[in-house]
């Protein structure tokens, strides 16, 4: 193998267009002929859609699919515990279980590999890891709690793969986290950008400077802030290292999106083995270069449990392969995740997103952490108020700070006002998995 | 050929080869757990090998991987 190329496997991705169009249509016909005769939940619905696989004839006809969702997944496993109708072996062939995170507060759904599938899912973060520069001379660590989430476990098994040494750091503190990075040399470190962030703070705390650390990337999941610029600079200043983001979900179960070394402000879509369509949700109409809309997800990677145009709420904006300069030709979303279809909160008629505040509120250095909370005055009138807890050291500086937090927010946010308040220090929650950062107080009568 | 027509090289060729008598050893069940379970395993990685290459892109649910 040659250890100099930028590519995990340079065969595909760098691969013409058309051709890439080619395979892709060729492994969705695969896997809907799989679907069809293996999974109940799918032959059912493609009966239901007067739908043959046999209709793809190209790549236009993938419209022909009907769209999946996350709650007839659900209702499926509801109805036929624990699995549901979906999976196409019985429990027995498989080799792991997951479920999501819940995150958005609802049922979590659970999930089965094959030893084949769960090689792919690994293999989904070689590409990924590889194209951001990790190999088998680095050391890695994973702040991860090695749960039933899936989060990092791919990348895990990936950077066994690659030959990297692993650090899986389990249940640790987050002080001793910082002290097996430095202790044990590490090159690159995995986190959410929350906790990555906390880790930084606490190596501060403990006297420890990062920057001097050998850790030179840092590769971060799970939250769409790896994408945005305010979070990465910081992440990068404060690690004194490369920041990279990736995205994936429990659903297909690894990354479907990571950020190359030549870091074009956006990560890669793996399209030998994902079909990413964007449209706008309301309408689902395709959204071109350039637009926003919502991802859908065809994956031909899991055989156990068959992924065809499933709604993800991921909003994404896909820019043309050759808007980067590392040579893929994989196309690329500007800006990662830039949020959710169901994270927008509509506050007195102006749309507002977590990940839009995020992006002001990081541009603050004094600012620590803070939290979103949505209330109501009076029972008639929504308010927004942002929390937010300054560094030690820079309190002085508060009585400044929160009208111009106030008055930016309000600029990007159609002049809507927002409450900016400061809270002690140490007293906002903390997190090392997905961040929470907005809490809805509202009551609906 | 590859699955877009394209002729193999001679490493494609070989991992094919290789592929194909994993696949064959899988299917044995007069073997010991040992040479069973490691066999599986080892397709498992030549299944990923061969769909990266754009070589085989199917399903193994009846060999067990």
């Amino acid at each position: 193998m040659n250890m100099d190329s930028p590519y995990w496997n340079p065969k595909n991705e760098k691969m013409p267009r058309e051709e890439l169009k080619a395979l892709q249509l060729l492994k969705l016909r695969r896997m809907c002929e799989w679907a069809e005769a293996e999974s109940d939940f799918h032959r059912r619905r493609f009966a239901q859609a007067k739908f043959k696989p046999e209709q793809l004839r190209s790549l236009d006809d993938l419209r022909r699919i009907p769209i999946m969702t996350r709650a007839e997944w659900m209702d499926c496993q509801a109805e036929k515990p624990l699995f549901g109708d979906l999976v196409t072996a019985p429990r027995e062939n498989a080799i792991r279980y997951h479920l999501t995170s819940g995150t958005s507060g609802r049922q979590p759904l659970r999930v089965l590999d094959s030893m084949k599938d769960w090689e792919w899912i690994a293999e989904m973060w070689c590409y990924g890891f590889w194209g951001f520069g990790v190999r088998p001379q680095d050391t890695v660590f994973f702040a991860f709690s090695y749960g039933s989430f899936i989060g990092f476990w791919g990348a895990h098994y990936c950077c066994e793969k690659l030959g990297a040494l692993v650090l899986p750091s389990g249940n640790m503190t987050t002080e001793n986290r910082v002290k097996q990075i430095v202790e044990m040399e590490a090159t690159t470190v995995c986190a959410t950008p929350t906790y990555a962030l906390r880790m930084a703070h606490t190596a501060r705390e403990m006297g420890i400077d990062l920057p001097s650390s050998r850790v030179n990337k840092l590769i971060v999941s799970g939250e769409p802030a790896g994408s945005i610029p305010a979070v990465k600079r910081m992440l990068e200043q404060q690690w004194g290292a490369k920041c990279g983001d990736t995205a994936g979900m429990t659903e297909i179960g690894t990354i479907m999106i990571f950020e190359c070394s030549h870091q074009p402000g956006g990560t890669h879509i793996l399209e030998d083995n994902f079909i990413e369509e964007v449209v706008d949700p309301r309408t689902m109409e395709v959204k071109g270069y350039g637009e926003e809309g919502e991802r859908i997800v065809t994956s031909f990677g899991r055989g156990f449990i068959p992924l065809l145009r499933y709604r993800t709420g991921d909003l994404v904006m896909r820019m043309p392969w050759n808007k980067c300069s590392c040579g893929r030709t994989f196309d690329w979303y500007e800006g990662g995740i830039r949020g959710r279809t169901d994270d927008m909160k509509a506050i007195r008629g102006t749309n507002v997103y977590p990940r839009a505040v995020e992006s002001i509120v990081r541009e603050c250095p004094e600012i620590d952490e803070f939290q979103i909370v949505l209330w109501r005055k009076d029972n008639v009138q929504d308010e927004i108020t942002v929390k937010i807890e300054v560094k030690p050291g820079f309190e002085e500086r508060t009585a400044e700070l929160l009208p111009r937090l106030g008055k930016d927010l309000a600029a990007a946010h159609e002049g809507l006002r927002f409450n900016v308040e400061c809270v002690a220090h140490g007293t906002l929650p903390r997190y090392e998995l997905k961040a929470k950062r907005l809490k809805d107080e509202r009551e609906y009568k | 050929m590859d699955l877009l027509g394209h002729e193999t090289t001679d490493v494609e060729r070989e991992l094919l080869r290789v592929y194909g008598d994993l696949k064959k050893l899988a299917g044995r069940d007069d073997v010991p757990p040992c040479v069973q379970r490691n066999v599986r395993k080892a397709l498992a990685c030549l299944w990923q090998v061969t769909n990266d290459l754009d070589l085989t892109f199917e399903q193994l649910r009846d060999l067990g991987v």
